[in-house]
């Protein structure tokens, strides 16, 4: 191989991971908020199909991807009133909705099936495509892949470095102090959640405008790039870069399948087709691991030396959780204060009680 | 009348019927869907129904589907009992019915009698075993087990894939060119019994048997006890002298084995072989998925699973009937099911608003008749 095509096929991993970066940016924004959204998998076929459905009646290739982006707000909106108005669970409706939406596609993609449709183009740019390496690795790419490189800072940049990126955090960890901080916990999850939405209603174009051009319906194989950058999510530990290496590291794994298919012909091809999964699970193993408790204990029973070197690298790995993930959150701890007075002092006496309502 | 509303009897009536009421309003939404393709909805539901429970043969064609929906939905009332999410139900079932399978095509001069149960042990086995993993790994080294059954899941259909098209393909198709991916046929004596003229098999007792053994599991004894424990509140439990690490992974296990048992009765009922299209869907039916629904649908009660996994088989054989009577896509009746969970979850609000309501009202009755008590019904209110 020569270091060309190497270089060409690296890039090539650079931008079949573009999809999966939007989906997981998108996925870490609406976890750091509170609000796991499961339908992420349904959400990318319906924003696929819907996205280039548009841009090959419209011919138009902006509005594919804006077709895609509101597809996917509109699932996170229903996943946001569901669990954050009614309070249901989101597990059961995510994954309701990620069936739904995955059936809806193919039932609404079959006029679409197989026809040929716009496509975005490499646009190499100026000056900087030139650099010997990094030129063919980052800027001789497409339009979308750039914006995953922007958006992998600038979502970094927000969580972690602004005062709204704090309070971000502050919704998802532990909500009640976020309102008693003037946080808007409620509608802060809902904007979070249908913007996370919106970037994962990107993905969906982004594959079938882009890296995987048109809507092949059942075999596109699309069908599970939604649970994988879920995935990568947990993996990332719920923020913006660690989560782009994963899903780099991801397609990097896909890409290296594929090269090493033809020399190592005595392996089965499902052997390195299924790689990456079993590879996943491991990742998560080893991003859990440093909260498991018998390994503390293990831990501490080493000697000193080797203790520290490996308490330093769980450290790393490890990854928790926004504390209140998954948690409907109750913005009435005033009223509850004052029913709580209230009550107690009904139980003082009927006489206190009827002066309590009149004033 | 209004008293009438709140009396005990039918406001827990009311709260029974719920998923029906929510079922027709799925209904009435789909209707509209089925107006928009200007198709006549009561032609469409007419034609839905008669294929479902027209004749005996629809009607077991219904119960044929509603078989494994059931025994998944049945490993799914346990694993969200003990608050596990278990979404690998397909993954699940297709090792249980390839490690069967293998039973099936190995031993073939022994008597179907050994066999049958044989096979339906090893299916059992090999979705536990499935199970299992991801139940081992979120106890003991807390990874998510949404993501961990997801990926056992596509870990098996390529294992699938694997099998089919190489050690296990049937003899006749490995010397042919085609090489369609599949297993040699069961022998005769291997199958299941059918009530013939129908395809409905034996494999529909033995659901509704075991749904009756998972109510008595769940309910009547202490494992079932400690799972529902764990599932509520894990740190109470450990503080009761339960091993939480050992129920995750007991309830997980048990799930993916009536999952994996659900593999091996489609394939010793029904198919009598595996083939395999490259995907999950093209052996379970999506039944790991749909199960599920039916099981969210049953209220995670295994006796309510078997009404609600009637309905869903129903849907499924519906849909192709109606598919070719007024010609719309199946693909609507498969989110016509996800309309009707979406509304049998969120009616579930109002059960628990109306809940909330009559114990507000037990407050107020107590807190009037006898003011010093107020923290003793406080108290039942919270429990």
């Amino acid at each position: 191989m020569t270091q060309e095509t190497l270089l060409i096929g690296l890039a090539g991993v650079l931008a079949s991971a573009a999809p999966v970066v939007f989906a997981v940016i998108g996925e870490t924004l609406s976890e750091r908020a509170g609000v796991l959204n499961l339908s992420m998998n349904g959400t990318i076929l319906l924003a696929a199909m819907g996205g280039f459905a548009v841009a090959y009646t419209t011919d138009n290739i902006l509005l594919g991807f804006l077709a895609g982006m509101l597809i996917g707000a509109l699932v996170a909106l229903v996943v946001a009133f569901a669990s954050i108005t009614l309070k249901q669970s989101q597990v059961a409706v995510g994954f309701v909705l990620a069936l739904t939406c995955r059936d809806l596609s193919y039932f609404l993609g079959s006029p679409y099936m197989g026809v040929p449709g716009p496509r975005l183009q490499v646009v190499p740019i100026p000056l900087l495509s030139d650099i010997p390496v990094l030129g063919t690795l980052f800027f001789r790419q497409d339009f979308i892949t750039y914006l995953s490189f922007l958006f992998i800072f600038l979502a970094w940049a927000w969580i972690f470095r602004t005062r709204s990126g704090l309070m971000l955090q502050g919704i998802g960890e532990k909500p009640a102090a976020a309102y008693i901080r003037g946080a808007n916990v409620t509608l802060m999850r809902y904007v979070y959640t249908v913007i996370g939405g919106a970037l994962i209603g990107l993905t969906g174009p982004a594959y079938s405008l882009a890296i995987r051009a048109g809507w092949m319906g059942t075999i596109s194989g699309l069908d599970g790039i939604g649970w994988i950058a879920l995935a990568i999510t947990i993996f990332g530990g719920w923020n913006p870069l660690r989560g782009a290496f994963g899903a780099y590291l991801f397609a990097f794994l896909q890409w290296l399948g594929l090269v090493l298919q033809p020399v190592l012909t005595q392996v089965p091809s499902q052997v390195l087709q299924v790689a990456p999964f079993p590879l996943m699970i491991l990742t998560l193993l080893l991003v859990n691991i440093g909260n498991a408790e018998w390994v503390e204990r293990t831990l501490a029973a080493m000697p000193e030396s080797t203790r520290k070197f490996f308490a330093k690298l769980l450290r790393a790995m490890r990854a928790s959780p926004p504390a209140a993930l998954g948690v409907p959150f109750i913005s009435r701890s005033r009223k509850r204060v004052l029913g709580g007075l209230y009550r107690r002092i009904c139980a003082r006496g009927r006489k206190l009680r009827a002066v309590f309502v009149k004033y | 009348m209004k008293k009438l509303l709140q009396s005990d009897w039918v406001s827990r009536l009311l709260d029974g019927l719920l998923p029906v009421f929510a079922t027709l309003a799925a209904l009435l939404v789909g209707a509209v869907m089925l107006l928009f393709l200007k198709v006549n909805p009561i032609e469409a539901y007419l034609s839905l129904w008669d294929g479902a429970f027209g004749s005996a043969n629809s009607l077991a064609e219904t119960l044929v589907k509603a078989t494994p929906l059931l025994l998944v939905a049945l490993g799914i009332c346990i694993s969200f009992r003990g608050n596990v999410i278990n979404i690998g139900g397909e993954g699940q079932m297709i090792v249980g019915a390839i490690l069967a399978t293998w039973v099936g095509l190995k031993f073939t001069n022994l008597p179907g009698w050994v066999i049958i149960p044989a096979a339906m042990l090893t299916g059992f086995l090999g979705g536990a075993i499935w199970g299992g993993i991801p139940g081992f790994l979120k106890a003991y080294f807390s990874v998510n087990e949404i993501l961990s059954t997801v990926m056992m899941n596509a870990i098996a259909v390529q294992l699938m894939n694997f099998l089919l098209r190489g050690p296990m393909i049937d003899p006749a198709q490995a010397e042919l060119a085609s090489k369609i991916p599949q297993t040699a046929r069961l022998i005769e004596a291997f199958r299941l019994a059918r009530f013939v003229p129908t395809r409905l098999h034996l494999g529909v007792l033995i659901a509704v048997i075991l749904a009756i053994l998972v109510y008595i599991l769940l309910w009547r004894t202490t494992i079932g006890y400690r799972i529902r424990a764990v599932g509520h509140n894990p740190h109470a439990a450990k503080y009761a002298g339960i091993n939480v690490k050992r129920y995750i992974v007991l309830s997980l296990l048990l799930s993916g084995a009536f999952a994996g048992l659900a593999g091996a009765i489609q394939v010793y009922g029904v198919n009598y072989r595996m083939i395999t299209d490259g995907s999950a869907s093209g052996f379970t039916g999506s039944a790991g998925f749909n199960g599920i629904v039916a099981a969210l649908f049953g209220q995670l009660h295994p006796i309510l699973s078997i009404p609600a996994s009637i309905l869903f088989g129903a849907l499924l054989v519906g849909a192709n009937k109606m598919q070719r009577v007024v010609q719309v896509p199946s693909a609507l009746v498969i989110a016509l099911n996800g309309l009707v969970v979406v509304f049998v979850v969120s009616s579930e609000i109002w059960r628990r608003r109306r809940q909330r309501q009559r114990l507000a009202a037990v407050r107020e009755e107590e807190t009037a008749s006898k003011p010093g008590q107020v923290q003793v019904a406080e108290k039942e209110a919270k429990g």
